[in-house]
């Protein structure tokens, strides 16, 4: 038992210093005196604009959450189950439908991280950790990236899902004269 | 008849004193440990992301649209008609997420928060 305890807090200890070492590394390589300086100067304008950004940013995801699972529940899904209870082969349109809720599934996990990355960057102590404020604010504008790549995917589901419809009416409805796809 | 000794004494208080203490006790730790279950559960669903009750949240809570789009019927017969019908529902609903651009990183850009490296006065 004695011997237990100071190796767990040499143990804990060496991790701590494994785990600041990257991010020492990271910050300090590239960055001047007079960048820290400006960070130090300009942060608290920074985090109050970040501040309006993270709170602005909560009913967009939550109206396009809402939206985005509509599309998928109340259209999609029910348009495949109607043509397939009609005995009509909709693999294509499931297809599309799968991608889109994997994609969602994708979207909601990305914006999860953002947020809560955004959280650490509004709480930290801008002016005792300038270095740490602009790494947590890359990483935050890596997270954001990730959010808007989700949504870009999204938006491609749905229009391929719509064009999926449109061929699908082409084929099975086309009128008299029109091409059938 | 004899006085009972300072350790008799000791013995003979309440019963129940040592089982209320752990009862107590026992409920406490157990309370600690079904909110930190939840917090976690709160946490990793995704739930805190849509609930703008939070702290800093509240003056955009009228901005949250309350869903009342009812849908396509999911039975039914299938003609170009119904097709017809689920476009023009299927266009209006997907309007106001057509933007694909609504969460751009520029946002966050270092310039635009004037963090990055660049002198103020240049």
């Amino acid at each position: 038992m004695k011997r237990t305890i100071p190796r767990l807090a040499g143990l804990i200890v060496a991790a701590v210093v494994i785990g600041a070492v990257p991010v020492f590394a990271r910050s300090s390589g590239t960055m001047t005196d007079d960048h820290v300086a400006r960070i130090r100067t300009n942060c608290h304008l920074a985090l109050a604009t970040l501040s309006q950004i993270h709170a602005n940013d909560a009913p967009v995801y939550v109206n396009r959450n809402q939206t985005y699972y509509s599309i998928s529940a109340k259209l999609m899904t029910r348009l495949n189950s109607r043509l397939s209870l009609n005995g009509y082969d909709t693999t294509e349109l499931s297809k599309t439908a799968a991608t889109y809720n994997s994609d969602l599934a994708d979207f909601r996990s990305a914006y999860k991280q953002y947020d809560n990355l955004m959280d650490d960057v509004v709480r930290i102590d801008c002016t005792k950790e300038p270095v740490g404020f602009y790494d947590k604010v890359a990483d935050a504008r890596a997270a954001r990236e990730a959010v808007n790549d989700a949504v870009a995917k999204l938006t491609d589901d749905i229009n391929r899902y719509r064009s999926q419809v449109g061929d699908f009416e082409s084929r099975y409805f086309a009128l008299p004269g029109e091409k059938k796809s | 008849m004899n006085e009972p000794s300072v350790s008799e004494s000791a013995e003979i208080k309440p019963w129940y004193r040592r089982e209320l203490t752990i009862f107590i006790a026992g409920s406490l730790i157990i309370a600690f440990l079904l909110v930190l279950v939840s917090m976690a559960l709160y946490n990793s669903s995704g739930a805190a992301q849509l609930d703008l009750s939070r702290p800093g949240y509240q003056s955009v809570q009228s901005e949250v649209e309350p869903d009342t789009f009812e849908g396509f019927p999911s039975d039914g017969p299938v003609t170009r008609g119904t097709l017809e019908q689920f476009k023009q529902l299927y266009d209006t609903q997907t309007k106001p997420v057509t933007d694909k651009n609504v969460f751009s990183p520029s946002a966050l850009d270092g310039k635009a928060l004037g963090i990055d490296d660049a002198p103020v006065d240049e």
